[in-house]
């Protein structure tokens, strides 16, 4: 079966690769099965830090494990940690609010396309370190927060990667994220 | 899965019952207790002779290949002609797909619900399925028809007695018959001005349709001729497939045709199992859109309707302890008294549209799949109104948004898997233009023009940006969206324009593709002309909540009508609008005279259209990927160069500074855009606060004081009326118990 370079991976998450290559890649059949292992390797190098990366869920944001403290973490490609994975990281984020006319026109073009405040809030979400925009809403005000995605992590490594993880417990899959606004009232 | 059937006695004891009611008892019990499609743990046909097994399949595969291929050529409109927006299936007795042509594949999902209702509703006794019989549905309360613009006919393919097969088609038809002219009557109140909606019905036998029929089509909607042509495309198609049927059972035998078509459906379902296990991660994934549907002041007869309403569509993905993706929408709107309500089948529909575009497309296309796809469509709900009499003329305004929000479950997981090449921004942001007309002497007909049900944007890439006018989230062809002979036979309408429209698109670091904009000019109207549009998203909200990884989501589609223009003295002058934005640049600074010019960001009504006058659209745009600091400088000049991009606008949101270069062109200032990019990054720390601040504030002066528009609270209302919904809002945040929202 056949296995895709580490290089190639590499361009996919760069952007540098070729049309052509990644149609190569999206025709393949099947897919390779090594390739989370491969990402994983590619992104561990991309990195900074050290901590090991148990999944990528954005373009920046990765779920990682702390070795000292047990702490499955949301941490952002700068180094910046956005609590456990389990509490949305929205809550840990900044965020900035564009409801009026003028503030949407920015993001949207032209004037035609442009979305109705009052219907609607665009809520951008930034690294409240690097301030990297890690995520938008665009929702009605008084919207709940969207928690885009909670894994199953202890199961994705078991039964769909086939190698579980050590540190198994009963509460990691489990949305965390109203203790976390709880304490803020 | 479709429910078991209750089952009535059909034959002495001793004798095998062969009715499609215990085929369809037999079938859901044993898949149930087995976990696999009609209890198929060894594929003893398949595995005993490989060879024959894909010889069969492929003689199958090619039955429904040729029928679409050749019957679409019946038809005289370009939706079931050009664009094929129509599909041939072959299903089992119980209505499971085995083989599908080209075409909108998913639709084959609503199958097993006509033929269950039929089934369920004693068709078996009375009149009873003879081989070659016709029966026809557009109805989604009976048949599964996503919306009654979609018709489907059933020919039953029997031996000695019992029903082997179906032969299927489904086709887009031109137009429906509601008091609202076209194929989706956006104003539709109920059912009964959804326009001809019929159940399951028989209307013709030995291949050929009673003569009763045409005249239904010819009494009952505005466009009888091409209707009955596309009558007549579906009827040759299915009659091709169940010659060849016929043909193959002659060849390999009736035990095991029965047996390998079981065999094949399982089959899917194991690859796309596979699938499930090898390029998705499982959890919980939550997302939600939203539709407005703006009816204040235009429903007065309808009292009841006549209010703004805006629908929610939220979808919480995961994958269930036997391996199954299932979509619990618990917290979607309640059905209304508005078009935009679904059924159950139509919702399997939109589920199957996703699971073509991600995970079925390694295997033999046929409904194994959908076994793997559960849903949670609580009663009273969007989906499942639990009444017959909700109007689904378009359903599709908000249920693709189902099949987004599917497909992007599955693009996000493949991006997290690392298979990233496959994940992007899932956008299906369509549009149509229809209406009715008298020509000149006196004729009148209906029309829906499909041009902009396809040559959508492709959303962003998470590795490059999108393309322009190649995507259709429903279909697979590359002809949807084809536009010339739409404009050959609908006489009145002629494009000045028909083309990307610059800066139309979602942003990111990657953008989606540009979106289209057209321009029709009205010349020679005859007697009388209307249009109206019928669409899915409108460009007042986003067709999704969320923008991937930090990029926007599409914006939605906006109409322009001008009305009493001075366009012949334009054209005199060389002047003619060629986008939406030009056409409203033209009168804004008064060189396009006007005695009306709306713009509408909801759905337009029908609107009596004369000589000169403008109907424009801007839709089919993409949702963007990743912030829109890190995109590359050169590809923004790239699209400057083109005339793609506004240079002002580009340069708030990507931080690149442009100057000019010669007559039409530019070049980057390097050191301003450093600049730049540095003062928008601190811009946004000086903008946004901590997430915690917000949501205190915002709870206070929002949430607390219900500080909404009313068809926001209305919608919030209707939401937490579902149990886990109502819970999931509150302790979201932490009302008091006796908070009323």
């Amino acid at each position: 079966m056949e296995k895709v370079e580490k290089q190639i991976v590499e361009q996919l998450i760069s952007g540098d690769i070729s049309r052509d290559e990644s149609r190569r890649l999206l025709k393949m059949d099947p897919k390779d099965p090594e390739r989370f292992w491969t990402y994983l390797e590619v992104l561990q190098d991309r990195v900074k830090w050290k901590d090991k990366i148990l999944l990528r869920i954005s373009d920046h944001l990765y779920i990682v494990k702390k070795e000292k403290t047990g702490e499955r973490l949301v941490k952002c490609e700068c180094g910046h940690e956005l609590g456990d994975y389990r509490v949305n990281w929205k809550t840990a984020a900044n965020v900035r609010i564009r409801a009026t006319q003028e503030e949407m026109s920015k993001v949207y073009f032209p004037a035609t396309a442009v979305p109705e405040p009052k219907w609607n809030e665009i809520r951008e979400f930034f690294c409240p370190n690097c301030f990297t925009q890690i995520g938008v809403e665009v929702v009605p005000p008084g919207y709940p927060l969207l928690f885009e995605f909670l894994p199953d992590l202890d199961r994705f490594y078991s039964e769909f990667l086939g190698r579980p993880l050590d540190d198994a417990q009963d509460d990691w899959y489990e949305n965390q994220t109203n203790k976390k606004t709880a304490a803020w009232l | 899965m479709v429910a078991a059937t209750k089952e009535i006695p059909r034959n002495k004891p001793g004798e095998i019952d062969k009715s499609i009611a215990h085929k369809i008892s037999q079938r859901d019990e044993l898949t149930e207790k087995t976990g696999h499609y009609w209890g198929i743990k060894e594929f003893t046909l398949k595995d005993s002779d490989p060879m024959k097994f894909e010889r069969f399949y492929s003689r199958l595969q090619s039955a429904c290949m040729a029928a679409r291929e050749i019957s679409r050529f019946v038809a005289a409109s370009p939706g079931g002609r050009e664009m094929g927006e129509a599909v041939w299936g072959l299903a089992s007795a119980e209505g499971d797909s085995i083989a599908l042509s080209e075409g909108f594949v998913s639709h084959s999902a609503a199958f097993p619900f006509a033929i269950n209702f039929m089934v369920e509703n004693g068709y078996e006794e009375n009149p009873g399925f003879n081989d070659a019989d016709v029966y026809v549905s557009d109805d989604g309360f009976t048949c599964g028809a996503p919306h009654p613009g979609d018709t489907y006919t059933y020919v039953p393919i029997v031996r000695d007695g019992e029903v082997i097969s179906w032969a299927c088609a489904v086709n887009h038809i031109m137009e429906v018959g509601a008091p609202q002219a076209g194929s989706w009557a956006m104003f539709a109140v109920d059912t009964f001005m959804d326009g001809f909606v019929f159940p399951p019905t028989r209307t013709g036998e030995n291949l050929k349709q009673y003569a009763w029929w045409d005249e239904m089509w010819k009494r009952r909607t505005r466009a009888g001729v091409v209707n009955i042509l596309d009558d007549k495309m579906r009827l040759a198609g299915c009659a091709m497939i169940l010659k060849s049927v016929h043909d193959i059972i002659d060849e390999f035998g009736v035990e095991y045709y029965i047996q390998a078509s079981k065999e094949v459906i399982e089959e899917t379902r194991r690859v796309v199992k596979d699938n499930i296990n090898n390029w998705m991660v499982p959890g919980t994934y939550e997302q939600s859109s939203f539709r407005v549907c703006l009816y204040k002041g235009m429903q007065k007869i309808w009292e009841h309707a006549d209010k703004d309403t805006l629908i929610h569509i939220y979808m919480k993905s995961s994958i269930d302890d036997e391996g199954r993706f299932h979509f619990d929408m618990e917290g979607s709107s309640k059905w209304g008294y508005h078009a935009f309500n679904a059924f159950p089948g139509g919702y399997k529909v939109a589920v199957m549209m996703a699971l073509a575009g991600a995970l079925g497309y390694n295997t033999k296309f046929t409904s194994g799949g959908n076994y793997l796809m559960t849903s949670n469509l609580p009663e009273g709900c969007i989906y499942n109104p639990g009444t017959h009499i909700a109007a689904h003329s378009n359903s599709w305004a908000q249920m693709l948004m189902v099949t987004l929000q599917t497909f992007n479950t599955f693009t996000r997981a493949q991006f997290m898997r690392g298979y990233m090449e496959e994940s992007f921004a899932v956008c299906g942001p369509w549009d149509a233009m229809q209406g009715e007309g008298i020509l000149e002497d006196g004729t009148p007909y209906g029309y829906t023009n499909f041009e902009l049900l396809g040559a959508c944007a492709q959303g962003a890439y998470a590795y490059r940006d999108g393309d322009p006018a190649v995507w259709f989230v429903a279909s697979q062809l590359c002809n949807m969206g084809n536009s010339e002979e739409f404009e050959q036979l609908l006489a009145p309408l002629f494009h000045l324009g028909r083309k990307l429209e610059p800066g139309y698109c979602g942003y990111g670091k990657y953008r989606s593709g540009m979106g289209l904009s057209t321009v029709q000019w009205i010349n020679e109207p005859g007697q009388r002309l209307v249009a109206s549009r019928a669409g899915g998203t409108c460009g007042i909200i986003p067709e999704l909540s969320i923008g991937m990884m930090g990029g926007y989501p599409s914006p939605g589609a906006t109409t322009a009508i001008a009305q009493g223009t001075n366009l012949q003295d334009l054209f005199r002058q060389g002047i003619s609008p060629s986008t939406l934005q030009e056409t409203i640049e033209l009168s804004d600074k008064g060189i396009l005279k006007t005695k009306k010019i709306k713009v509408w960001k909801s759905d337009a009504p029908e609107t009596n259209l004369k000589q000169d006058d403008l109907w424009c659209q801007q839709a089919e745009a993409g949702g963007g990927w990743g912030d829109p600091l890190e995109r590359d400088p050169l590809a923004v000049l790239e699209d400057a160069n083109a005339n793609m991009v506004n240079i002002a606008f580009v340069e708030e949101m990507h931080g690149v500074v442009l100057k000019a270069s010669g007559e039409e062109t530019y070049k980057i200032d390097e050191e301003a855009t450093v600049e730049k990019r540095k003062a928008l990054r601190a811009q946004r720390k000086s903008e946004s606060v901590p997430v915690s601040e917000w949501y205190k504030k915002h709870r206070e002066e929002r949430v607390l004081k219900m500080n909404m528009l009313e068809p926001v609270v209305e919608m919030l209302r209707d939401a937490t009326s579902f149990e886990s919904y109502n819970n999931h809002y509150r302790t979201f945040w932490h009302l008091p118990d006796d908070f009323e929202i």
